[in-house]
C-alpha cells in the first residue's frame, strides 16, 4: 500500500509534465505535420534561462531566492522559450514545409536541439545544479516530507502535480473552449479551409509553437527544485513525452495527456519493481515507454495505400 | 524471366570470361570522374606520410570509419527516402559486440558484429520501413535514445559509464596501429561508396528509388517496396556495424556515451551536408563535420569560453545553411554547377525484349460498396487478347473502381475475376502484376529526379531478384539485374515512341510524355493484360493521335487492353468494343459507332451535362 501510494504520487508528478509535453507534440503534429524534436531542449532552455536570471551560473546552495527576482526569472525564462520557439519554427520548420522537404525540417529541428544543448553546456559546465524554490517546502513536515499510510512523500510533489495537471487542464480548456483553441483545431483539421474562413494560420502556428514550449517550460520550472537538474534531464523528458504522444497516436487532447500521466506512473512503478534479487531500477524504466511506442508505431497500417494519388 | 543465368554455376572458364567482360566494361566506363576518384583515393591513402605532426592520425582514422557508416546511411536517406535517425545505434552495436568478443580472433568478431548489425538493421527496416517519413523518423529517434539508455543501464555489458577497455587487435599478424586503422578506414569508405553506386545501378536500387519517389506508382507496378527498404536497412546497418567494430579497437574503449543519439545526428548531418543523393556526398560531409571539431576548439580558444562546445554548434549551423540553400548538399551542388550529373546515355544500354502473349480476363458480378454508396453493382466483363475494350461513362459511374478491382488494389465485395480460367479474387495487386495484369494510374506518377529510362526500369525491376549482397558487391548476377531491367525499359520506351527521351529527367517531360512513360513502365512489367486509366487526360490532338498509334501497336502485339477514357475521339479511333458504365452497371455495349447512337447513352451523358464529342463519334 505504502509503495503503491509512493509510486502514484511520484508518478503523477512526473507524468503531469510528460502529459503536458505530449499534448504539445500532438498539437504541433496536428497543426503542421511535423515533430518538434527540439521540444525537450527548448524546455531545458527555459529552465536554465530562469536559473541564470535567478541565481547565475555559480554553485547554488541556497534553496530560496527573493520572490520578485524569482518571478522576474520565470518571466525571462518563458519569454526566451517563446522567442526561440517562434524563431525556430520560422527558421528551421516553415521553410522546409513550404518546400515539401521532410528531411529538411527533421534535420533542422534536430540541429536546433543540439545547438541549444551546446549553448547550455558551454554556459553551465557543471554536472548538476540545485534549482531555487520560492516556496519553503522543506520547512513543512519533516524536512519537506510527510508520512502518509506508511509512505514518506515529498510535500513538493503535491504542488508539482497540482501545477502540472492544472496547466494541462488549462491547455485542454484553451483548445476546447476558446476561440483561439477552435482556430487551432480548425487549422489542425484542414489548414487551407481554416485560411479560407479567415483564421490567421501564418500567425497562429508559430505562436502556438512558442506557447506550447512556454507552458511546458513553466511546468518544468515548477518541478525542477524537487531534484538536482542536469542538462540531460530535459532532452530525456522530451523523448519520453514523444513516446507518450506516439502511444496516444498524437490524438488531442485527452489521449496525449493520459498517456503522459500513465507513463509517469508506469515509470515510477518499474523503478520499484524487484524480480528476485534483480531490480531494473530507473535506468531501465525509461525503456518501457519507448518500447511500447515502437510497438504501436510498428503496428500502424502500411502507408503505401495512403498516398495513392487517386 | 530476367537474365540471371550468369550467377549460379561459375566454372573457372566462365569466371575468366566474366572477368574479361567486366574489365572491358570498366574500361569503357572509365572516365574523368573515375580518374579523379582514383587520385583522391590514392591521396587519402598517402595522407599519413605528408601529415604535419600535430594532426593525430587516430582522429583521421575515426572519421574514415564514420565516413563508411555515413555512406551506408546515405543509401537510406538518398535513394531510399528514409530519414533514419538511428544509424549510430548500428555503429554502437558493432562496437559493443566486437569489444565483448575480445577473446576470439578479431576477424571472427568483425564478422559477428557485422552480421548482428545487419540483422538489427533488417528488423528496424521490416518494422518501420513501410511507414511515412515522419513516423520513421520518430521510431528511429526513439530507437537511438533507447539504445543509448539501455547501454548506460547495463553496466555488466559495457562496464558502466567508463565503458569496456579493448585491446588494440591484430588482423593476419598485423598490429592495428592508428595508421593501419586509417588505411583500413579509407578502404572501407571506398568499398562503401563503390557498393552504394552498384546498389543504385541494380534492380534493388531501382525498386528502392521508385518506391521512394512514388509509393502509389511503384505499388501499382508491383514493386516490393517494403522488402527493398528492409534490404537497404540491412546493408546500411552492416556497413555501420563493421565500421563500429573496427573503430572500437582504435578508441581502445567501448564508451556507451559515444553511441548516443548525437552520433546518429552527426551521421545524418554528414549525409545531408555532403549530399545524400551522391555516393561520395556523405564522405565529403564527414570531412566537413570532422573539420568542425578543430574549428570549434580554435573558436573556443579565441573567445576563451569554458569547455567550449562550438563544434556541435558549427555543425548545426553548417547543416541549416546547406539545407536552406536547397541544393541537396555540397556534392550535388557542385555536380549541377559543372553539369556533370552522370546520366547513362541511352545508346550505351542494350535493348531488351519483352513479349508475353495476351490472356483473357473475365469478371463476373463485381460489386463494390463504400458504406451506403454502391460504386459497382454487378459488373460483367470479358476482355480478349488482341482487342481494345474501352470503358466509358459519366464521372462517378464506377470506371476507376472497376480498374482497381481488376488490378487488385481494391478488394471486391462480391464477384469473380479470372485470368485464363485462373481465379484471382484472393490475390493482392502485386501477385496480379506478376501474373500479368498491370494498371496505370489516372495521374501518372511523378518519378521526380529519375531519368525516363530509370523510371520505366522501375517496372522492369519489380519482379527481378534484388539480393542486397549481390547488388552491393556488384556480382555478375547483381549487375545483370540492373542491366536487364534497363534493357527491357529501353524496349518499352521504344514501344511507346519515347526512346530518344530515355536520358531526360522525368521532371522535364510534358504531361502527355509522362503518361507515355507510365505506360512504358507498366509494359516493362511484361504484362498480358494492360489496364489504362484515362491515358489521354490533358493530351492535345496530336498527342492523342500518338497515343492511338501506341495502343494499336500493343493490340497488334496481342496484348489484352482495357482503356478507361473520357476522350471519345480516342475511343472511337481505337476501341473494338465500348462498354458504357452508368451508376455502377453496364448501360450499353457494342462497337463504337453503335454505342454512340444509343439514345440511352446520349441521355446518360447529356443528362449530366457532359458534352458528347459529336463530330468525332
Amino acid at each position: 500500500m505504502s509503495v503503491a501510494l509512493q509510486v502514484a504520487i511520484t508518478g503523477l508528478a512526473a507524468g503531469g509534465v510528460y502529459g503536458l509535453v505530449a499534448v504539445g507534440y500532438s498539437l504541433v503534429f496536428r497543426l503542421t505535420g511535423t515533430i518538434a524534436f527540439a521540444f525537450g531542449d527548448l524546455i531545458g532552455l527555459g529552465v536554465f534561462a530562469t536559473l541564470l536570471v535567478a541565481v547565475g551560473t555559480g554553485p547554488v546552495s541556497q534553496t530560496n531566492v527573493g520572490g520578485a527576482r524569482y518571478a522576474l526569472a520565470v518571466v525571462c525564462g518563458l519569454l526566451i522559450c517563446i522567442a526561440v520557439g517562434v524563431g525556430g519554427y520560422l527558421l528551421v520548420v516553415e521553410p522546409f514545409l513550404l518546400r515539401g522537404s521532410t528531411v529538411g525540417w527533421i534535420a533542422g529541428t534536430l540541429a536546433l536541439a543540439f545547438a541549444l544543448r551546446a549553448v547550455l553546456q558551454s554556459v553551465f559546465p557543471r554536472e548538476a545544479y540545485v534549482f531555487p524554490d520560492p516556496i519553503p517546502f522543506d520547512r513543512l513536515g519533516t524536512d519537506g516530507f510527510v508520512e502518509i499510510a506508511g509512505a514518506s512523500i515529498q510535500i513538493r510533489a503535491f504542488y508539482v502535480i497540482a501545477v502540472a495537471i492544472g496547466l494541462a487542464l488549462g491547455a485542454v480548456w484553451l483548445l476546447e473552449r476558446t476561440k483561439i483553441g477552435r482556430g487551432l483545431r480548425a487549422i489542425a483539421e484542414d489548414a487551407d479551409g481554416a485560411r479560407l474562413v479567415g483564421v490567421p494560420v501564418n500567425l497562429f502556428v508559430p505562436v502556438a509553437f512558442g506557447l506550447v514550449g512556454a507552458i511546458a517550460a513553466l511546468a518544468a520550472i515548477v518541478a525542477s527544485p524537487s531534484a538536482p537538474v542536469t542538462l540531460e534531464t530535459w532532452p530525456l523528458v522530451g523523448v519520453k513525452a514523444l513516446a507518450a504522444a506516439a502511444i496516444a497516436r498524437f490524438v488531442l487532447p485527452w489521449p496525449a495527456l493520459l498517456a503522459g500521466l500513465g507513463l509517469g506512473v508506469a515509470e515510477a512503478a518499474v523503478a520499484e519493481v524487484h524480480v528476485g534479487s534483480f531490480q531494473p531500477g530507473a535506468g531501465w524504466s525509461a525503456l518501457l515507454p519507448l518500447g511500447l511506442a515502437l510497438a504501436i508505431l510498428a503496428a500502424r497500417p502500411p502507408d503505401d495505400a495512403r498516398d495513392d494519388n487517386e | 524471366m530476367p537474365a540471371t543465368t550468369t550467377s549460379e554455376s561459375l566454372t573457372p572458364g566462365r569466371t575468366v570470361s566474366e572477368l574479361r567482360r567486366a574489365l572491358a566494361e570498366a574500361r569503357h566506363a572509365w572516365s574523368s570522374r573515375a580518374w579523379l576518384g582514383t587520385a583522391v583515393f590514392a591521396a587519402a591513402l598517402l595522407l599519413p606520410i605528408v601529415l604535419p605532426r600535430d594532426v593525430a592520425v587516430d582522429r583521421l582514422a575515426h572519421y574514415a570509419y564514420l565516413a563508411a557508416a555515413a555512406v551506408g546511411l546515405g543509401l537510406l536517406v538518398g535513394p531510399g527516402g528514409m530519414p533514419s535517425l538511428c544509424q549510430g545505434v548500428f555503429v554502437g552495436l558493432g562496437a559493443v559486440i566486437s569489444a565483448r568478443l575480445g577473446s576470439v580472433p578479431l576477424l571472427v568478431a568483425l564478422v559477428c558484429a557485422t552480421a548482428v548489425a545487419a540483422l538489427a538493421g533488417a528488423a528496424v527496416g521490416a518494422g518501420f520501413g513501410r511507414l511515412r517519413a515522419v513516423y520513421l523518423a520518430v521510431a528511429t529517434w526513439l530507437i537511438a535514445w533507447g539504445f543509448g539508455l539501455a547501454l548506460l543501464a547495463s553496466p555488466r555489458i559495457v562496464g558502466g559509464a567508463q565503458g569496456v577497455v579493448v585491446g588494440p587487435g591484430r588482423i593476419a599478424g598485423v598490429d592495428l596501429t592508428p595508421t593501419v586503422h586509417y588505411e583500413l578506414g579509407v578502404v572501407l569508405a571506398l568499398v562503401a561508396v563503390l557498393g552504394r553506386g552498384a546498389v543504385r545501378r541494380s534492380a534493388l536500387g531501382l525498386q528502392l528509388e521508385g518506391a521512394a519517389v512514388t509509393r502509389a506508382g511503384a505499388a501499382a507496378l508491383g514493386v516490393p517496396g517494403a522488402a527493398a527498404r528492409t534490404r537497404a536497412f540491412a546493408l546500411s546497418a552492416a556497413l555501420a556495424g563493421l565500421a563500429g567494430a573496427l573503430a572500437v579497437h582504435l578508441a581502445l574503449v567501448a564508451d556507451p556515451a559515444a553511441y548516443g543519439p548525437y552520433l546518429s545526428f552527426q551521421l545524418l548531418v554528414a549525409c545531408l551536408v555532403g549530399g545524400a543523393a551522391s555516393p561520395v556526398g556523405p564522405v565529403v560531409g564527414i570531412a566537413l563535420v570532422g573539420l568542425m571539431g578543430p574549428a570549434g576548439e580554435a573558436l573556443g580558444r579565441v573567445t576563451g569560453a569554458e569547455t567550449a562546445r562550438f563544434g556541435a554548434m558549427l555543425s548545426a549551423l553548417l547543416l541549416v545553411a546547406v539545407l536552406a540553400s536547397g541544393t541537396g548538399g555540397i556534392v550535388p551542388a557542385i555536380e549541377t554547377r559543372l553539369r556533370a550529373r552522370p546520366r547513362r546515355a541511352a545508346s550505351e544500354v542494350p535493348i531488351g525484349q519483352h513479349t508475353r502473349a495476351g490472356e483473357r480476363l473475365e469478371a463476373q458480378g463485381l460489386v463494390k460498396r463504400f458504406g451506403e454508396h454502391v460504386a459497382l453493382s454487378g459488373l460483367d466483363l470479358d476482355l480478349e487478347p488482341g482487342r481494345i475494350t474501352a470503358l466509358i461513362g459519366p464521372n462517378g459511374s464506377g470506371k476507376s473502381t472497376a480498374l482497381r478491382l481488376l488490378s487488385g488494389s481494391l478488394a471486391a465485395d462480391e464477384g469473380r475475376v479470372r485470368l485464363s480460367e485462373r481465379a484471382l479474387e484472393e490475390l493482392p495487386a502485386r501477385d496480379r502484376v506478376r501474373l500479368g495484369i498491370v494498371r496505370t494510374l489516372q495521374r501518372p506518377p511523378a518519378f521526380t529526379g529519375m531519368t525516363a529510362l530509370d523510371a520505366v526500369a522501375v517496372g522492369a525491376a519489380a519482379d527481378r531478384p534484388a539480393r542486397a549482397a549481390r547488388a552491393f558487391f556488384a556480382t555478375p548476377a547483381g549487375r545483370a539485374t540492373g542491366r536487364g531491367a534497363r534493357a527491357d525499359a529501353l524496349f518499352a520506351l521504344d514501344t511507346v515512341g519515347l526512346r530518344d527521351a530515355a536520358a531526360r529527367l522525368c521532371d522535364e517531360l510534358t504531361g502527355a510524355e509522362r503518361q507515355l512513360v507510365a505506360i512504358a513502365a507498366a509494359l516493362a512489367t511484361r504484362p498480358s493484360v494492360l489496364l489504362l486509366d484515362e491515358p489521354a487526360a490533358g493530351a492535345g490532338a496530336q498527342e492523342v493521335a500518338r497515343l492511338g498509334d501506341v495502343l494499336r501497336r500493343l493490340r497488334r502485339d496481342g496484348l489484352t487492353l482495357l482503356v478507361v477514357e473520357h476522350n471519345l475521339r480516342l475511343v472511337h479511333d481505337v476501341a473494338d468494343t465500348v462498354l458504357v458504365l452508368d451508376g455502377g452497371a453496364i448501360l450499353a455495349h457494342g462497337a463504337p459507332t453503335d454505342v454512340a447512337d444509343d439514345p440511352r447513352v446520349r441521355a446518360a451523358y447529356l443528362g449530366r451535362g457532359v458534352p458528347v464529342a459529336d463530330d468525332g463519334v
